[in-house]
């Protein structure tokens, strides 16, 4: 099914390509893919490009329908994907361009904790890390809510969890919209979504999210690390995950209805995933409202998954976690769809953005940031894959300028779930990644094989290019001594 | 014998499904979805429940993936894996199924499937029957 893509694209610089409007009839702006020659080659390979130019014919989309260097072919929209769309120019919102897991984000803690102190402990704490939160298919957990308190969930966001015991105001404080995006109408939910949702707050998921002790091995910016209070040899944990199958069911029931918007309102999109409706409209305020609350809900999900992390390393080292210094740096969300202002054409306006697989990355002095970031610019976490790296970085000026203030969300996938499967023996990969000192703890052995080191582009290239062109800027690299797989 | 087989996609799965009948793709369908989200423990105790299903929609490729979206949100709910499908009438725009399913600790699981998607979807009627392409989200 996978062919190369043979549209025709124009080098704009070393990091930026466009697929011009001519591409097909129907686009409304080009499309521009961040990205350098080595990371083309592989884009080439799928059907992602394609992708950005059907992004492309959404009413309303403003100045391009752009792509992040992690661009992978996804459903709808692609992996790596963001489009602002004008309300007031018949802009439309797509839960395609949010997707199923919304809200699927990272949060980065880090620890005063050195490489010296858990280097005997890594089993144990993998271990106990795996027993305690719960991952997997369809993982319920301990933290069990009834409708009353789910609505709260959905209203509160990380606050409910805070609010429960399960973490501090200074949390919220470094978590994307305080934890709670504002907006949320509980009455967009269906009972399927509450049913759903229920008994999943504090839980990790399977695929691609997980837990991780890593180690910081490299330092870029050493003014914003000593700010941060980071340094080489420093314990950091990563957690990435979402909304659970309350998020999917919101996804579900809003494409559904969305569908049917496509007649209702004359919109002509070349993929049936692309559905979506005026942002102005009663179906597609519906879906912000029904999004906003789901997205609150992953907030409050990776709060609970720091509280059991936090709980862990309380019992491993006997001491307490704010003993640990296991402080947030930040939670960020890169499935999401927001309200936000920007300047286009000389006039301010509030344009719908769109990130799928995209990370917000707002620069120094912007008035979403909290006092302890806005000299910085935002902290944006950059998940690689289980055998190389991740990163810290902060948003710019730039991003704001070219990117409706966004950046890459990971490494991207290279090969299919299948193709891995296929190629990859798990006792070579476990044995490669334990001579490199990391242990892994899955559920279930074919998410090792389908989550594999080779199954990702390089981390380091993709944040290569969003350094380089500028749309954020490296902080500190990270490596994995610990995962935990759902 | 699997009557089905996987496409190849970068971050998702898809799969090409055959039937000699629509109501016969309909059920191949969902028990391909099933056969990748879980595998029956063998020493497991049968325990079958039928979950009555009616869908509407607007057309045949939207009341397909209805159906597939609705047996998943069914098995997340009601915690069971589905493994055999009466499917009682079907037309283009409407269908009446019962799904019989597992309690889903009887069974290990291997791949969440958050739905099916309208992405690159294709359900065709040619010379020996029906055959669908579908990409699942996972």
């Amino acid at each position: 099914m996978s062919e190369i893509w043979s549209g025709k694209i124009e080098k704009i610089d070393d990091y930026r390509w466009r697929i011009p409007k001519s591409h097909k009839p129907g686009m409304r702006v080009p499309g521009i893919i961040y990205a350098d020659e080595k990371l083309l080659k592989d884009i080439y390979q799928d059907k992602a490009m394609e992708q950005v130019a059907n992004v492309a014919f959404l009413p309303g989309i403003v100045n391009a329908s752009l792509a992040m260097p992690d661009i992978h072919w996804g459903y709808g929209f692609c992996i790596g994907g963001v489009a602002a769309t004008d309300p007031e120019n018949e802009g439309v919102i797509s839960p395609g361009g949010v997707g199923f897991d919304i809200n699927c984000g990272v949060r980065l803690l880090k620890t005063n904790l050195q490489f010296e102190d858990v280097k005997d402990h890594i089993k144990d704490l993998v271990y106990a890390l795996f027993s305690d939160v719960p991952a997997g298919v369809g993982s319920k957990g301990d933290i069990k809510v009834g409708a009353k308190e789910e609505k709260e969930i959905l209203l509160k966001g990380a606050r409910w969890a805070v609010e429960q015991g399960f973490g501090t105001e200074e949390d919220l404080e470094c978590t994307e919209e305080y934890g709670a995006i504002q907006g949320a109408d509980p009455q967009t939910v269906s009972d399927r979504a509450y049913e759903r949702g229920k008994a999943q707050s504090g839980t990790l998921g399977s695929g691609n999210h997980f837990l991780e002790i890593q180690v910081i091995d490299q330092l870029y910016e050493r003014d914003a690390c000593d700010t941060l209070g980071l340094d080489l040899g420093q314990i950091m944990v990563m957690i990435h995950s979402g909304s659970r199958g309350l998020g999917y069911q919101v996804c579900e029931d809003y494409t559904r209805s969305m569908v049917r918007c496509l007649d209702k309102y004359h919109i002509n999109v070349p993929d049936r995933q692309l559905a979506c409706a005026p942002v102005n409209s009663s179906e597609g305020k519906a879906y912000l409202a029904a999004m906003k609350c789901a997205a609150n809900y992953a907030w409050s999900n990776r709060q609970c998954l720091m509280y059991l992390t936090r709980r862990v390393f309380e019992r491993i080292f006997a001491s307490s976690w704010q003993k640990l210094g296991m402080q947030l740096i930040y939670d960020v969300a890169h499935n999401i769809a927001k309200m936000e202002k920007y300047t286009v054409a000389g006039k301010e306006k509030v344009l719908c953005v769109h990130r799928k697989g995209a990370t917000r990355a707002f620069g120094p002095g912007h008035p979403a940031l909290p006092d302890r970031y806005k000299k910085m610019g935002q902290p944006v976490i950059i998940p690689g894959d289980m055998g190389r790296n991740s990163y810290l970085l902060l948003g710019t000026k730039k991003a704001e300028e070219e990117t409706f203030g966004s950046t890459c969300h990971g490494a991207g996938r290279l090969k299919s779930r299948t193709a891995a499967t296929r190629s990859i023996d798990i006792n070579v990969l476990l044995k490669d990644l334990e001579v490199k000192g990391i242990i892994v703890k899955a559920s279930g052995g074919a998410t090792i094989l389908e989550e594999a080191p080779q199954a990702y582009k390089d981390v380091n290239d993709v944040v290569n290019v969003v350094h380089n062109a500028g749309i954020s800027k490296r902080v500190c690299r990270m490596k994995p001594l610990g995962v935990i797989k759902g | 014998m699997k009557n089905y087989e996987f496409i190849e996609h970068t971050a998702d799965i898809g799969i090409k499904v055959k039937g000699t009948t629509l109501k016969a793709l309909f059920h191949n369908s969902a028990s391909a979805m099933f056969n990748i989200i879980a595998k029956k423990r063998r020493a497991a105790k049968t325990f079958e429940k039928p979950i009555e299903i009616k869908q509407e929609a607007d057309n045949l490729d939207e009341l397909f993936i209805n159906w597939l979206n609705e047996l998943l949100s069914l098995s997340a709910t009601k915690e069971l894996i589905f493994s055999d499908f009466k499917i009682q009438s079907l037309t283009e725009k409407k269908l009446q199924a019962v799904a019989i399913g597992s309690p889903v600790n009887e069974f290990e699981l291997n791949t969440e499937i958050k739905a099916a998607t309208y992405h690159a979807l294709k359900i065709n009627k040619g010379k020996f029957g029906w055959q669908a392409e579908v990409i699942f989200d996972v």
